[in-house]
């Protein structure tokens, strides 16, 4: 019995050791290949099968909202500061606090709004089917996460009342 | 019931005996019978240690073992490798996303 739970506990040590040194090895080769993407749209070429004509006219719209979105950012970041400055030392929300999130709230919608818009442009540019994934997925990625937020935040403000 | 004569009889035994299939039994079948009989009784004792044994002898066949271990690389291999693609999937499309939904609208 001894010797025969030896063999078994040793076959299982060598097993899993085989495994795991395959594993670990391959995932290292995988890696070792490819260095990271270096252009921002190679996951749009691989995941929908993008031909070069399909990549070149992404990549026109792409290079097109670019400018757009650093200047949209630019101007959220100048916002969130001035709201920032509005409430630094102040124990109550001013009106003037409320504004400033309100418009800061006004240019993220048109943030959104834009971003949204870039998605069904280059979702246009794809093949059909595939610019249908394209777009619930991207809607997914950034929608989603608010989604998330609003979701949970709506949970625990009920497990609150619920002790009310 | 009806009368039955001797002859009617004799010829039904007969029939019968003709009928009757003859076995012929493999070579050593006793012999057989009482090793694999005496192989029950040397088992008798705890269940655990008696499927312990048959396993590890079972592990300890050469061609088996080497058959588990060539399914275990492959698979790690295929895992890892899998494993890898899918990170360098999420890392291509993390970048992606960096460049047209940047983390000031979250």
């Amino acid at each position: 019995m001894n010797r025969s739970l030896v063999i078994v506990l040793l076959a299982l040590v060598v097993g899993a050791t085989v495994f795991g040194s395959a594993y670990v090895l391959s995932h290292r080769v995988r890696t070792m290949q490819c260095q990271g993407p270096t252009d921002d749209l190679a996951w749009l070429r691989q995941e929908f099968r993008l031909s070069d004509a399909e990549l070149k006219k992404v990549r026109v719209l792409h290079k097109g909202y670019l400018p757009k979105c650093a200047e949209m950012c630019a101007r959220i970041a100048a916002k969130k500061k001035e709201l920032e400055q509005v409430l630094a030392g102040q124990t109550n929300v001013s009106a003037t606090a409320e504004q400033k999130l309100s418009e800061l709230d006004v240019l993220r919608a048109q943030c959104q709004t834009e971003m949204l818009r870039h998605f069904v442009e280059v979702s246009q540019a794809m093949p059909p089917e595939q610019g249908r994934r394209y777009l619930a997925e991207m809607q997914r990625v950034t929608l989603g996460k608010h989604d998330q937020i609003e979701k949970s935040m709506s949970d625990s403000a009920g497990h609150a009342h619920g002790h009310d | 019931m009806k009368p039955t004569n001797a002859s009617d009889d004799e010829k039904l035994r007969t029939l019968l005996r003709a009928t009757r299939p003859v076995v012929t039994l493999p070579p050593r079948f006793q012999e057989n019978v009482w090793r694999r009989i005496e192989n029950a009784e040397s088992h008798k004792g705890p269940l655990a240690a008696y499927w312990f044994d048959a396993l590890a002898t079972w592990i300890l066949r050469p061609r088996l073992a080497l058959t588990f271990a060539t399914v275990l690389l492959v698979a790690g291999f295929g895992f890892g490798w899998n494993h890898g693609q899918e990170n360098e999937r999420q890392e291509a499309q993390d970048r992606y996303l960096a460049a047209v939904a940047p983390n000031i609208l979250h």
